[in-house]
């Protein structure tokens, strides 16, 4: 009985191994697999679109537009940003319940505001902006309040959490030696936090770029305008120069990110002081420079928006939200639900097929993206081409990430017909990256010592991978598909948007 | 005792950075010799038993085990079948099972199919249940490695290389995590199969008095320099206070 248990306990992450492959293969069985899937030229047009990856468009004029768009991408994704930090900064310390005097009164702030966050996260940035787009006009600000709602309420959710998770030791001396709620938040909880709070601030800023980039889809403007009206022209080298830029973009805040988050672990180092200054400057530069520039060069202003025209929409449109004014309303149309029953389950099985391919593509190549495989230590054997490899999978994974789901669809779509399919496909080309980044990380962080005694004892790579590595990241691993996966079915919806 | 030569040490050096780990070392062991290895910490202990499994190289010198130069056994399979290593603990894979972790020695023997098919079916198990018999711990074939305690996981990797059976066993400490009645039960055991097995022994410790009790000879390092190499009757409490003591301040 207990040889019961223990092999139960054994098996029973690949129990959960093998249901999760189980609900991939049947989501595969949604397709018809046959020619139909593809559009008749598909052949020749994949060609011109590999064409244009290796030789982009490289024309000044085209040059000064890719930079063009590129800024305005980035100053939405500031100013939604700033917003969005304000908002869960509020929002975040009311949510963590920390300020709290009473039992009662911190369940129901705590309630209350982390109700409020989710809601406002529970929606993607695209229909936040497309209902923006409907109540306020082209404005940037709908870009700006489509990026600051859910990335504030993505944020708010985090930095509760991480208030709530401070330890209690420093905060009860502080308290006892006298400090009001407000001394504790300001002395105890802020610094304790602080180093976290940025570095997921960075890593949000991260994707907000990405978010500012699709707001093209609702007729915003920047990159993502750029490489819609270049597709739109069927001119695939000016579509991957576009590209190319957006990537560059992202690489260039993730760098930035890496250096601001080293900066905060390793506190000892001199250089601390001089690159968290000059990031402090650049973050006020940027501010200033993205509202500047909106202002300014866009002649938008905020208070713009409370004209009376916009409150008359805005009213019907949250009417419309809770079935005001409607005999009707939808939700209570047994059609409609059926619908969106048959929508749900599509949605579902986009999402389970996209983080399938996904998983299928990082495991395929994650082993030569970590560097402590690249470079021997992890296995003590070396390869003249473990570096090649590493590289050219690194690049890989940037490439894949860099690009958001949404303009992965816009160029999948014509190769593949409208469905299920192109969609899952456009989901899983980004996602691949993120999930073989995260992967390579775990792998460079396990514990060398297990694998380098299989060696000695005689395993060959192939062997100690599965004795060794597999056994040991697989947890990691499993966490990361779902978190993904989560993260998929919520974009899934959005997806719907380019007729994927 | 045969004399049959298996570890032939001439003039190794290693650096590391700007501190010298071993200088200009030399020493041959004979087939079925135990030996211990001591003295104080950062004394080059482990780097030599890490040059000697092939795992760090030396800048300069000469390794030959068992007749032939270390680096003659360039496929790791072979080297496994001379060398067999074990560390104090995390040696094992604590998600595995205790007897995927036994079956491990045989990787020198396995192709690729046999060993992901094992991870399923166990094969040669009869194998593994003999190694396991013999640490006493054939009840805890099918347990989790990590749910075993300290002693027991070093059990397991016994039972491992006993599986893998090479001629020579290379110890790094490996009793160090543990309390006194396990690590003599490991140092007796591990002595016990040396003997039994005609294999050579070469282990690290902390400890003078096991040293003593289960090595027929002591070599004794001090800042990378070969400080005593003898039978462990020849070695004196004075020479052992010498080897220990701390540099003079001033």
């Amino acid at each position: 009985m207990k040889q019961l248990i223990s092999s139960f306990q054994l098996h029973k992450r690949s129990l959960l191994t093998l249901i999760l492959s189980g609900v991939f293969v049947w989501s595969l069985f949604s397709i018809k697999w046959n020619a139909e899937l593809f559009h008749s030229g598909g052949g020749p047009i994949i060609l011109q679109i590999l064409k244009g990856l290796i030789h982009p468009a490289m024309k000044a004029n085209l040059f000064s537009l890719g930079l063009q768009s590129a800024w305005i991408t980035l100053a939405y994704a500031v100013a939604g940003m700033t917003f969005a930090i304000l908002y869960a900064f509020v929002f975040g310390i009311l949510a963590s319940g920390i300020l709290a005097s009473s039992k009662t009164a911190r369940i129901s702030t705590k309630v209350f505001f982390r109700g409020i966050l989710g809601f406002t996260r529970s929606i993607h940035e695209l229909v936040w902006a497309w209902m923006f787009v409907a109540a306020i006009g082209l404005s940037p600000y709908a870009a700006i309040l489509a990026i600051a709602i859910p990335y504030g309420g993505i944020l708010g959710r985090i930095f509760a959490d991480m208030l709530a998770d401070v330890p209690e030791a420093p905060i009860k001396a502080l308290k006892s030696a006298g400090a009001s709620r407000m001394q504790a938040l300001f002395y105890g909880y802020l610094p304790l936090v602080r180093a976290d709070m940025i570095s997921y601030t960075m890593y949000r800023f991260e994707c907000a770029i990405r978010s500012s980039a699709i707001m093209s889809f609702v007729g915003l403007g920047g990159l993502g305008y750029q490489i819609q009206l270049s597709l739109a022209d069927l001119k695939y080298d000016e579509v991957w120069l576009f590209v190319y830029f957006l990537i560059a973009l992202v690489l260039l805040v993730d760098m930035w990110s890496n250096v601001i988050r080293k900066g905060l672990t390793g506190s000892t180092s001199k250089k601390w002081f001089g690159s968290s200054s000059i990031s402090s400057v650049l973050v006020i530069l940027l501010i200033f420079g993205s509202f500047g520039f909106i202002a300014l060069g866009e002649n938008a202003h905020l208070f713009d928006l409370l004209s009376k025209n916009n409150l008359e929409f805005t009213k019907k449109f949250f009417g419309g939200l809770i079935g005001l004014n409607n005999d009707r309303p939808a939700f209570l149309d047994l059609g409609s639900w059926m619908d969106a029953w048959k929508l749900s389950l599509e949605t579902l099985q986009m999402s389970v097929m996209a983080i399938g391919f996904a998983t299928i593509g990082a495991f395929l190549t994650v082993i030569p993206a970590a560097r402590n495989i690249a470079n021997g230590t992890l296995t003590t054997s070396k390869t003249w081409y473990g570096w090649l490899l590493f590289g050219i999978v690194r690049v890989l994974y940037i490439f894949s990430r860099a690009i958001p789901e949404l303009v992965w669809a816009m160029i999948i779509i014509f190769i593949f017909k409208p469905g299920i399919l192109p969609g899952a496909v456009a989901l899983a080309l980004h996602n691949f990256g993120i999930l073989g980044k995260l992967w390579a990380e775990v792998i460079e962080d396990m514990d060398p010592r297990p694998i380098r005694n299989l060696a000695s004892s005689g395993a060959s790579k192939a062997q100690s991978f599965f004795y060794g590595v597999i056994p040991a990241v697989m947890p990691k691993f499993l966490t990361y598909i779902l978190y993904r996966w989560e993260v998929i079915m919520r974009t899934t919806i959005v997806v719907g948007f380019v007729g994927a | 005792m045969s004399s049959q030569i298996m570890i032939e040490v001439k003039n190794i050096s290693k650096h590391f950075e700007r501190k010298i780990a071993l200088s200009s070392l030399s020493f041959t062991v004979k087939k079925g010799e135990r030996i211990a290895l001591i003295g104080p910490s950062g004394a080059g202990k482990t780097t030599l038993l890490n040059s000697i499994a092939g795992i760090v190289k030396p800048e300069s010198g000469e390794l030959l085990i068992d007749g032939s130069p270390i680096t003659r056994y360039k496929d790791g399979k072979k080297l496994a079948k001379k060398i067999g290593v074990i560390r104090q603990q995390f040696d094992l894979i604590g998600q595995l099972a205790v007897i995927h972790n036994v079956l491990a020695g045989r990787f020198s023997e396995w192709g690729f199919f046999k060993s992901i098919l094992s991870l399923i079916v166990p094969q040669n198990k009869e194998t593994a249940n003999v190694a396991l018999e013999r640490v006493g711990l054939a009840d805890k074939m099918f347990e989790q490695a990590s749910n075993l305690s300290g002693g027991e996981q070093q059990r397991v990797a016994l039972a491992r290389l006993i599986v893998q059976g090479p001629e020579i066993i290379l110890a790094d400490e490996p009793v160090a995590s543990l309390d006194p009645a396990r690590a003599e039960d490991i140092l007796t055991m591990l002595t016990n199969l040396v003997c039994e097995e005609n294999q050579t022994l070469m282990a690290s410790l902390h400890s003078v008095e096991y040293a003593r009790k289960y090595f027929t000879r002591i070599i004794a390092l001090k800042d990378g320099i070969l400080f005593f190499d003898l039978p462990t009757e020849k070695v004196t409490d004075a020479i052992l206070t010498d080897l220990y003591q701390l540099k003079e301040q001033g």
